[in-house]
Order: structure tokens, then sequence, then C-alpha cells
């Protein structure tokens, strides 16, 4: 009974250590840099930010667009 | 300047005689969107009649909970099959079908790259609807496995396996021939979700049909399966419908893409874990129950991690909810995400389950993740990508306004009448001087309220079948804002 | 996260994991357990006959297991046992017989787990699977099985099998009602549904 809970606490315990020399390679080798760049990758020239692109309903009244 | 531009597929835009800038990118994604259109509609088309199917069935079944001799006569009919058929028929036939739909288009359009291979995935849902088919009709004629969300039988499970298969390699296809650039969150989901699902799948029918597995441990490979399919198959295509359409629609790019990756990560690690808590109190060795129920509260990074990056990605922006179907049902469902993830970790508290564990609270919680949040984003997406296909617009805002209030209000009804008759249910159970019969009399209202929200939701969803029809035989309508393409020369 | 391969393995990893500790560890703690036997040589639980598999089988077909639950919970998780549906939690082993095992998540009906203790007569239970509310009360929404059985007219001698309900107005007089074989197979199921049983890691006190 007790040697698959310590097997699971060992591989627990490697699999925490692991994802922290992960999160340390990945922030050491600029994976955690671009993230700016990706959330843009969505947009392009035909449909840029700032523009929405689903204006189904149509307000009654036409209201200067803020972006 | 007159210049043809010559776009694989054998579309021609003429810039001097549209006298628009037609640029790249933009025919580009035209191209895409157009390559998707047989697979990605097959699937909406056969998700939506499964999920008409399902609403019917899901009807009976709560009907019956209150008038039991309803229908009683014959053995097909009977409640134990009905509420099983309609749990298959709507979260494989239709949820599912949708998730590929929307999925397909979105791993497309992130790659962009046109549709590769899209014989492989007609083919595979050609088999999915197969397999749904032969499955559901088992089920009805008297062979389900009474194994939850696994209850086809076994000869219609490797059928479904081949599709799911196939849908994997289709986006590993997709994913290995992307267009080079950044890899956006919503890939992440999807990629992971069309890997998951075969993998679950297929293990936990190898594990049950091929090995002398008996006893409790079944109950444990059950719930890790069930569970997971919430949890790696739904909730990412979910996630990445939502971190696209919310984004696009808005025309403004997610708040923190940093918190994506932080909430993509701790939900593969922390989801995947919460299977047991479904067993609660239940003959098992603590430590495994224990670990589910951690597991469930760190589900509160994730969950949390997504609730504020929409939030904030919203924010100042909430007016656009007056003019985008997408928005409304996208938003709509990632807010219910948030609570009915906290009502999750909530349940999995002993206290707390010691009183809604086997009562309709449960059954509230389910419908409010599979339709509150899921198929609400699957709705919104459907809106957007629909249009982007057939080249013309949803004819009608006003179906499409009744959809939206009359799919909101019908759940919003349907959980707080389980919720609070489940409570109660809850809280007699555990009650020992409580005669079981009095038990069930305090459930009858609530099971009642629960039926005509089903009136609502099934009303809902044959305006939305009705409305998309239309869309099917071209009889949108063509002019309005362009929610598609810039000119008319663009059309193929 | 731009990298196929690195998304891959870190996918692979983390679905291993749970697979791991959800499915792997249960299966090597649990998966050999068997029968309790005592110096007589009975089995705890007990092997169910041939009748009572089949049965199971009908029970999974038509989906008891979706208002019935089957296991009684510890004191610190539910009143299970102060409403008497058993004289003990239910353990692992208890259930190492059954394939698949009808935990169940629903409490629309009573707890079934002990249900052939409380209830040992087979024909109480085919009179209530035919007609539930003319044997449990008004209020009971359980469905009726009557496709489980035959109604015909007496003819001569009444089949061996054959039975009424009192109190079920469908029924007319000079009919009797006769169980199939699935229905039969069905009750000897419920009856056999009893962990009354002391075992080791859970005594009856």
């Amino acid at each position: 009974m007790t040697l698959p809970i310590l097997l699971i606490v060992l591989v627990g315990f490697g699999l925490a250590a692991s994802a922290v020399a992960a999160l340390y390679w990945a922030a050491r080798n600029g994976q955690l840099q671009d993230f700016e760049r990706g959330a843009q990758s969505i947009f392009d020239e035909g449909e840029p930010v700032g523009v929405p692109t689903d204006r189904v309903f149509r307000r009654r009244t036409r209201k200067p667009k803020s972006a | 300047m007159s210049a043809t531009v010559e776009i694989p597929g054998g579309i021609a835009a003429n810039r001097a005689s549209s006298g628009l800038q037609v640029e790249g990118e933009v025919v580009q994604r035209v191209v895409v969107d157009r390559s998707c259109r047989l697979p990605v509609l097959f699937f909406f088309a056969a998700g939506l009649a499964w999920l008409l199917l399902g609403s019917l069935f899901g009807f009976i079944a709560s009907f019956k909970m209150h008038h039991p001799e309803f229908l009683a006569d014959w053995s097909w009919l009977t409640w134990g099959r009905v509420r099983v058929a309609h749990l298959n028929m709507v979260a494989y036939g239709w949820a599912s079908q949708a998730g590929i739909g929307v999925g397909i288009w979105l791993m497309s359009r992130l790659c962009r790259a046109p549709l590769r291979a899209p014989g492989l995935t007609l083919v595979a849902g050609l088999f999915w609807n197969l397999g749904v088919t032969i499955g559901v009709a088992g089920i009805l004629a008297g062979h389900s496995q009474s194994i939850e969300w696994l209850e086809f039988p076994k000869y219609a499970t490797p059928l479904l396996f081949v599709a799911y298969a196939l849908v994997g390699i289709w986006a590993v296809l997709m994913f290995v021939n992307r267009r080079p650039g950044h890899v956006y969150v919503s890939q992440w989901y999807l990629f992971a979700a069309f890997l998951w699902f075969p993998w679950l799948y297929g293990t936990a029918n190898v594990i049950m049909q091929a090995f002398p597995l008996k006893g409790v441990t079944y109950g444990a490979v059950n719930w890790w399966f069930a569970h997971n399919v919430l949890g790696l198959w739904f909730t990412p295509i979910g996630l990445a419908a939502a971190y696209y359409m919310i984004p696009k629609v808005i025309g403004r790019p997610v708040h923190s893409y940093y918190l994506s990756a932080l909430g993509f990560w701790s939900l593969a690690l922390f989801y995947s874990w919460n299977g047991m808590h479904h067993l609660i109190g239940g003959p098992f060795p603590i430590w495994l129950i224990t670990a589910s129920v951690v597991a469930s509260f760190m589900m509160l990074i994730p969950v949390l991690t997504v609730a504020i990056n929409h939030h904030m990605t919203m924010r100042g922006h909430f007016g656009r909810l007056a003019e985008s179907p997408t928005l409304r049902f996208t938003v709509f469902g990632a807010m219910i995400y948030t609570l009915v993830s906290l009502q999750g970790v909530s349940m999995a508290i002993p206290a707390w389950n010691k009183i809604t564990h086997f009562t309709h609270y449960t059954v509230g919680h389910a419908h409010l993740g599979m339709y509150g949040f899921f198929s609400m984003i699957m709705f919104g997406s459907m809106y957007y990508i629909v249009p982007r296909l057939v080249g013309c617009e949803w004819r009608s805002p006003t179906l499409i306004k009744w959809h939206f209030w009359l799919s909101a209000y019908g759940i919003i009804l349907m959980v707080l009448a389980l919720s609070v008759g489940g409570f109660l249910q809850g809280a007699y159970l555990l009650d020992p001087a409580t005669p079981f019969e009095y038990v069930v009399k305090s459930t009858m209202l609530f099971l009642q309220s629960r039926s005509v929200s089903g009136v609502a939701i099934a009303s809902a969803h044959l305006i939305f079948g009705f409305h998309f029809a239309l869309m099917l035989l071209r009889l949108g309508r063509t002019g309005g804002e362009a929610t598609t393409f810039l000119s008319r020369e663009v059309r193929s | 996260m731009n990298s196929l391969p690195r998304l891959f393995i870190g996918i692979f990893v983390v679905f291993l994991f749970a697979w791991g500790g959800l499915v792997a560890m249960p299966y090597l703690q649990l998966g050999g357990l068997q029968p309790q036997v005592d110096e007589d040589g009975n089995q705890f639980p007990p092997q169910r006959d041939s009748l009572a598999e089949y049965g199971a089988e009908v029970y999974a077909a038509n989906g008891c297991m979706y208002c019935h639950s089957q296991q009684i919970r510890p004191e610190y998780a539910g009143s299970d046992l102060e409403r008497g549906w058993g004289a003990r939690r239910t353990v692992p082993r208890d259930y190492v017989n059954d394939r698949p095992v009808f935990l169940g998540t629903m409490r629309t009906g009573p707890d079934l787990t002990n249900i052939g203790k409380r209830q040992p007569s087979a024909l109480w239970h085919h009179q209530h699977l035919f007609a539930p509310r003319a044997m449990a009360g008004d209020w009971s929404i359980m469905p009726a099985y009557r496709f489980l059985y035959k109604v015909q007219k007496v003819k001569g001698t009444p089949h061996p099998d054959g039975f009424t309900v009192p109190g079920d107005p469908s029924v007319p007089e000079g009919y009797e009602i006769v169980p199939t074989k699935e229905a039969k197979a069905l009750v000897a199921y419920l009856i056999s549904l009893d962990r009354s049983y002391s075992l080791k890691e859970a005594p009856v006190d």
C-alpha cells in the first residue's frame, strides 16, 4: 500500500522539478518574450487591430465609434 | 494601376475594376475560409441535426421524471435508455461535431494555410456519424454498457475511434504544414484537444474491454475518462474559440498572452487529475479521492487566469455586445465558464459534496458546463464562421436574438431549478429522519421547471436549425456590412 | 510555444501523468483484490449465479444505474448508514466480482447496495417493476417495466411464475402477469445485492 504512494510522491516531485526546470529554460531561451507579437498574430492588414469584425445588429442611431 | 492577382484556386481579382486594395493577406484569408467550406459545414449540419434530436430526447427524459407513465410502454423509450441516448447524442453527436467544425476552421485560419486533406476530415465525419447513429440505436435497443459517457455498445466504438484518430492525424498535418509565424494560444488548445481525445477514448476502451479489469478500478477508469472528456476535449475547444472570437470581434488583442500560456499548462496539468471527485465518499483509497479534490481546488489557477484575461480584453468594449451575436454568445459562454468552474471547485469541498452528491444539483452543473459554456460558445463561433463559408449574411437578426434569449433564459432557468431542487433534495437525503417519499416529492416542482426550460431550449434550436438551413441554401442576405470579403470579384 | 515537438511532448507528459495516478496506480493497488474466504470456504462477496449475472446485463441495458447508486458512504461523507441503507460502508473488495461496476452517481431512487437484504421477496420485486406506484406509492417516479412482462389470460391453471399486483387497475380480472427471462434475471440480480457480511477491513459491529 505504501509503495504506490511513495512512487507517486517521487514522480510528483520529479515532475514538479522538471516543470520548474522547463520554466527556467523557457525564460532563459526567450520563449516568454514574444507574447506581444503572439497576441497580435490574429490580426492582419485587412482586419487590423482597432476594427471590429462582426456587426450584425445595427444600433438605431449611429454613434461615433471609439476604437 | 491595373493588375490581376492570381490566387491559388483560380480566383482572380482585378484591382482596377473593384477599386479596392485587395491585400495578399485578405485574399489568403478568403482562400483559407473557402477551403474549409465543405468539411466545416458538414460537421455543423450533422452536429445541428443531433442537437435537435438530442434536445427532443432530453425533453422526453425530463418529462418522464415527473410523468413516469409518459411513453412508458415501449422498451426502447424507457427512461434509462432515453436519458443515456440523450447524453450521447448531445455530447458526441452535437457538441463534439460542432467542436470539430469550429476547430477545423480555427486551425486553418491560425495556420494561415488552406485546409489540407479535406477528404480525411470528411471520412472522419462519416465514420463519426455512422458510429453515433449505430451507438444510439444500440442504446435504445438495450445494449448500453451503463458506463457513464461510454455507453455505446462495443460494435460502435471502433467506428468512433477511427473518426477521432483521423481528426487527430489531420490536426498534426495542419500544424506541421502551417505557415511560419506565431503559434496562437487557440492553436495550442486545439492541437492538444485533437490529440488528447483519441488517446483518451482509445485508452479507456482498450483498458475496459481488453484488460481483466473488475471492481472499483473500473469506476476509476470510467471517471478518469468521463471527466477528461470535459477537461481535455470540450474545455480546450471552447477556450480556443473564445480566445479567438473575443479579440477578433472587438478588434483588440488578448490582454495578456503570458496569462494565456499559464492558463493552458495549468489546465493541462490539473484538470486531468479531477476525475475522482465524482466518487467522493465512494469505495476507493482515500489518497485517490484526495488527489482529485486537491486537483479540483488547483483548477482555480487556470480558471481565474482565463477569467481575468477575457475580462481585461473586453474592458471598455462591452458595448459591442449589442452589435455582435458572436460576441454575445461567446462572452456569455466565457462568463459561464468561470461560474461553472468555480461551482465545480465548490462541489469538491467534502462538506458541500455531502449535500449535493447524488442529486439533481450535479445534473444542473453538467448542463451549465456543456450548454451554458460549451454550446453557447459553439453557437457564437458558428454565427461568425458560417457567413464566411457560404458567402452571405445571416438572413434575420431577429431569429438570432430569439435564439440567444431562449437559450440564455432556458439554461438559466434549468440550472436554477436543478440547483435549488438538488440542494433541497440533498439536504433532505442527509437527514435520516426524512422519508425517501418526501425527498422525491420535494423535487417535483423543480423537475417540472426543468421541462419548461427544455421547451425554451429546444425552441431555440429549432430556430437556429431553420436559420442555418437557410444559409446552406444560400438564402441569406448578400448586402449589409461585410462580414466576409471585400468585393464581389473575389467570390468564386 | 511555437515548437511542435515540445508542445507534443508537454501534452503527452501531462496526459501520462494523470493516467499514471488515476488509472495505473489504483490498478496496481487494487487490481489483485480477491474475495475474502472464511474457514468454511465461503466467499465474500459471493459469486453470483448465471441468472443473476444475466440480470446485471439487464440492469445495464435499462439504465437502472442512472437513478440508483450502489455504494454506502462512511459516516463522515453522508448519512447512508443512518438511513438504514447498509450495515457498514462499502469497500473495494465488495465490488470484486462486478464488471462493470454500477456505483452510480444519482439517487433519484434509493441506493440498492443492500436491496437484496432489505427486500428479499422476488414477488415484491416483480410487482414493483411491473407497477411501481401500486407498490411504493403514487409519489414514486420509477418507470414501469411492463415490457419485461407478459400479461395473459389465465388458461386453466395459472402459470407457476404468474402473479398479479393488487392495487394496479391496468390488469383486468382473470389475467396474470408472467415474467420474461429478463425479468427473472433482473430480480435474481437485485436479490443478490447484499453487502451486509463482515470483511476484515470493514467489520459489521
